[in-house]
């Protein structure tokens, strides 16, 4: 497994092709500096994602577990968290609830392989930007990176 | 040679006899009628007095016994004092030793000794009756004493050797005893043509010879004689005449009182050996254990022990006062029956036992066995012994009826038994065997013809079989097939034991069932079992949905993601190749992963016949936690596997087993799912159990089980929780069986439980569904060791 510190510092320059026509010149520089972490014990997720993301012209970084994302000391950097619901030890949840307990307010967006609706409205009640079920799109994904670097 | 007969001693030596040795012949010569042992009494009496009275006649007599005792001839005195110590003798031995002792110790005398007339048989050869005899009067040497002077070591009082027995005719003494007089030689020579050892006579220096007959009441006894060193006078035969007449009598006496006294010993043996006769009948009438009853052939009953009347139901009131006879006893159609044993008792004394039946008091009847005799001399009376068959015939009721039980259950239960006696090849059959061998009954059993009904196929098993049992053994067990002529077949279970009989001829007693119906059964239901446990898959399919799309959804996010990345590497200015290249690959090996899932998923869910194949069960049981870890995480549960390494593969149906494992985590995961003060932590193990078995436990820290609910754990719809059927442990539980093994639950020493299962890791027979291999029915001996 690659290091989250060498993901970090490896990771390409946005470039300038990337679908951003969306984006205005300084919205752009404002996610440009954005770091998106990812937490999911699953690999091929930690594998994938953040390429993806680096792809929409943001950091990212990749995490095996809650814990390993709360002694990483990249909390204060990350500026939006893709968070896996299940996962050994503490979950995605109990993480959220961790990070308000600190009063580190950062974007949350949950994804899950689990189609159960009632989880959804559980973790947008407590404070989500937004629910993703895997397998997700890249536009909704992107869509909802923006929306919860918006919302800071 | 100088020879003297003396045909009236008593009368020629009266008036020279002193006055205590006349007493003594008057009494002896007057008592000729009396007792023997009166006159002894009589004699002992006498013989006192004189010794214990202080007058004259006693002083007398002692001052004469110091005459004679100084004197060196045979005197009265002397001879008087011998008499009376040979008179108080009881027995014939000492009368006869101390007679012997007392003369060899007289002046002079060398050699007494006393010979007794006796009789032996011997067959007459000149008859043709083998059994005719002839009896031989004889002289027999019965006591003898001397004092040797020239013959070192010779003893002389013994009554072996050369002289101990004398033909009547035989020599002097021979002569006395023919003649029934006494010879006196009163000095000769050892040349004299008469003397029979003239050696002996001549260097013992014997020089006198006196004989005596010995007669009591005019009968001849013997013979006494004596050798003496110096010529004895007349005077001294005389004497010794009269001392012989006394020791004979007193040799009467004594055989007469050990006749008495063994004929009071014959008497009281006799009276006590009558005694404990009486005593043994008088038991066996109290005893009461058969019916005694005393009879007369006129029809009266003379007495009767308790058994007889507990019989009749007759009181002891009613025997005494004479209503209880026998012939009203015994009911009409009996009469002539009793007829006969009169006539027999008429003919032969006895009777022998016949069955009848008695009308009790009450009317009702009771079945007897009697025999008896009469009294000896009697004529009329006669004892009988009754014995009550009650109990007999209730016996032989009821083993009639469990006869026709057994013949009965054999038809129901599809069982039948035979016996074989091997050493003759007998074989008897039941009934119900001849049913199941189709077989006509009662057609003569043998080896060959069970082998026209035995399944080809079987035919080597039942050969073994045969072989078995003729060499012996105590018990076995087979199961074999026959076929029946319509080519239908039948499987049997026999089971055989070895019993001795009387003569030790070993015999097996065997009982056959035929479980073809039970077989069938069996099939049908292991197919029941195996639709059930796909019923219970599809369940658990619907419970699992939710980590089988986790599962499968896990891959496909994959896909997705590394897909649009690869899209938007190419699409990019300049094209990231490259990068493209690494997501395009990653795309391939998650679509692969996504496929294997689904692969995995099929075989679990998907419905089919049980297999046997060999299974790695760690590989099995690794399979299942990667299908089911998502699942497991999702709840929070940390599972870790400690499978053994080496673990010798088993034989099964890898999917069914793999359903158990899997219903095993399942379990666990929701008896932690209310767990929140500790870690959920599940352990699932792999080991060898013993030799030949391996061993799956699955260990979680939940709510565990309360101990009475241990035994209903793997009842079918016994569920703890409440969205469960019920169902999985039990159909765990009969995979595990169809698998030969077993399956458990125990509480942990902490919380939670521990569920395991065990299953033998090598064996030759095949599931229980599968068809019946030869192997399958091998048959397995039980023999005792």
């Amino acid at each position: 497994m690659i290091s989250a510190d060498n993901q970090y510092q490896n990771r390409r320059p946005p470039k300038e092709t990337h679908p951003s026509a969306m984006h205005s010149q300084d919205e752009r520089s404002a996610i440009e500096h954005s770091l998106v972490s990812i937490v999911d014990d699953d690999e091929s997720v930690r594998e994938s994602l953040p390429d993806l993301i680096r792809e929409f012209g943001f950091a990212a970084r990749a995490f095996s577990s809650a814990e390993e994302f709360l002694w990483s000391g990249c909390i204060d950097e990350t500026s939006c968290l893709i968070l896996d619901i299940s996962m050994p030890g503490m979950s995605g949840p109990e993480l959220h609830q961790e990070l308000k307990r600190r009063g580190r307010v950062i974007p949350v967006i949950f994804i899950t392989g689990q189609r159960d609706e009632t989880i959804r409205a559980r973790v947008l009640k407590q404070g989500a930007a937004e629910l993703l079920l895997k397998p997700f799109s890249d536009s909704a994904l992107l869509s909802a990176i923006k929306t919860a670097l918006q919302a800071t | 040679m100088n020879e003297t007969k003396n045909d009236n001693i008593l009368e020629s030596s009266i008036p020279t006899a002193p006055l205590e040795s006349m007493l003594w012949m008057e009494e002896l010569q007057h008592r000729t009628s009396r007792a023997p042992y009166y006159e002894k009494e009589n004699l002992l009496g006498l013989a006192s007095a004189l010794a214990d009275l202080p007058n004259t006649i006693s002083q007398t007599r002692v001052d004469r016994t110091r005459d004679i005792t100084q004197c060196d001839s045979i005197t009265a005195g002397r001879l008087l004092s011998l008499a009376v110590t040979v008179t108080s003798e009881q027995h014939i031995e000492s009368v006869l030793r101390k007679t012997v002792e007392g003369l060899a110790s007289q002046p002079g005398v060398a050699l007494a000794r006393i010979w007794l007339l006796a009789s032996v048989h011997i067959p007459n050869a000149w008859q043709e009756d083998a059994h005719s005899q002839e009896e031989i009067e004889h002289l027999r040497l019965v006591a003898s004493a001397g004092n040797p002077i020239k013959s070192p070591g010779e003893d002389w009082s013994s009554l072996q050797g050369k002289f101990s027995r004398f033909p009547l005719t035989m020599g002097k003494v021979g002569q006395v005893a023919a003649e029934r007089h006494p010879i006196f030689i009163k000095d000769f020579a050892p040349q004299d043509s008469w003397v029979v050892r003239p050696e002996w006579a001549e260097r013992e220096e014997i020089r006198s010879f006196a004989g005596y007959p010995l007669i009591f009441h005019g009968k001849l006894l013997g013979v006494m004689g004596l050798f003496s060193r110096r010529p004895l006078d007349e005077q001294e035969f005389t004497w010794l005449g009269l001392f012989a007449n006394h020791a004979a009598v007193a040799i009467a006496n004594a055989r007469a009182f050990e006749e008495v006294a063994e004929r009071q010993k014959a008497e009281a043996e006799a009276r006590e050996l009558a005694n404990a006769l009486e005593a043994k009948i008088r038991r066996l009438v109290e005893a009461n254990v058969v019916g005694i009853a005393m009879f007369t052939l006129d029809g009266a009953i003379t007495g009767a022990n308790d058994a007889f009347l507990q019989m009749v139901q007759y009181s002891r009131e009613d025997l005494d006062s004479g209503r209880v006879r026998w012939k009203d006893l015994t009911c009409a159609e009996w009469r002539d029956r009793d007829e006969r044993a009169v006539a027999e008792l008429n003919a032969t004394g006895v009777f022998q036992p016949f069955e009848k039946e008695y009308s009790r008091k009450d009317g009702s009847r009771v079945p007897v066995l009697l025999g008896g005799a009469l009294f000896e001399g009697s004529g009329n009376e006669g004892v009988a012994f009754i014995l009550d068959l009650r109990e007999q015939k209730r016996a032989e009721r009821a083993l009639r009826r469990s006869e026709a039980f057994l013949a009965e259950g054999q038809r129901l239960g599809q069982i039948g038994s035979y016996s074989w006696r091997v050493a003759t090849g007998e074989i008897t059959w039941s009934e119900q065997l001849y049913r199941i061998y189709e077989l006509a009954i009662g057609v003569p059993v043998t080896l060959d013809l069970i082998r026209t009904r035995v399944h080809p196929d079987d035919l080597t098993l039942y050969e073994k079989m045969v072989e078995q049992v003729s060499s012996g053994g105590n018990e076995f067990e087979w199961q074999y097939r026959l076929m029946m002529p319509d080519h239908s077949i039948k499987y049997l279970h026999a089971v055989a034991r070895a019993t001795w009989d009387v003569d030790g001829q070993l015999e097996y007693i065997a009982a056959i069932q035929d479980v073809t119906g039970q077989r069938l059964a069996a099939e049908a239901r292991d197919k029941a079992r195996s639709e059930l446990a796909h019923v219970a898959r599809v369940m658990s399919l619907g419970t699992l949905a939710a980590s089988i799309a986790h599962e499968i959804n896990q891959p496909l996010s994959g896909i997705v993601t590394n897909a649009s990345t690869c899209q938007r590497m190419l699409a990019a200015t300049p094209p990231n190749v490259d990068g493209a290249l690494e997501t395009a690959r990653r795309t391939i090996r998650d679509a692969n992963r996504a496929s294997e899932v689904i692969t995995r998923l099929r075989a679990l869910f998907s419905r089919k016949e049980t297999a046997t194949e060999t299974v790695d069960l760690n590989e099995a049981t690794r399979e299942v936690i990667a299908l089911s870890l998502s699942g497991l995480q999702r709840k929070a549960v940390f599972v870790r596997a400690e499978l053994a390494d080496n673990l010798p593969p088993i034989t099964g149906d890898r999917i069914q087993l793999q359903q158990v494992v899997l219903n095993l985590l399942r379990n666990a995961a929701d008896a932690m799912s209310t767990i929140s003060d500790r870690p959920r932590h599940l352990v699932i193990t792999t080991d060898r159990d013993g030799e030949d078995r391996v061993r799956l436990s699955v260990k979680d820290v939940g709510i565990g089980f309360e101990p009475q609910a241990a035994g209903r754990l793997f009842e079918g719809f016994y569920t703890t929780k409440n969205d469960g059927m019920g169902i999985g442990l039990s159909i765990s539980r009969s995979i595990i069986e169809g698998h030969h093994g077993r399956m458990w639950a125990a509480r942990n020493d902490g919380p939670g439980a521990t569920f395991s299962f065990s299953i033998p890791c090598r064996r030759e027979v095949g599931l229980s569904s599968n068809e019946i291999s030869p192997a399958a029915w091998m048959l397995s001996e039980r023999e005792a060791a």
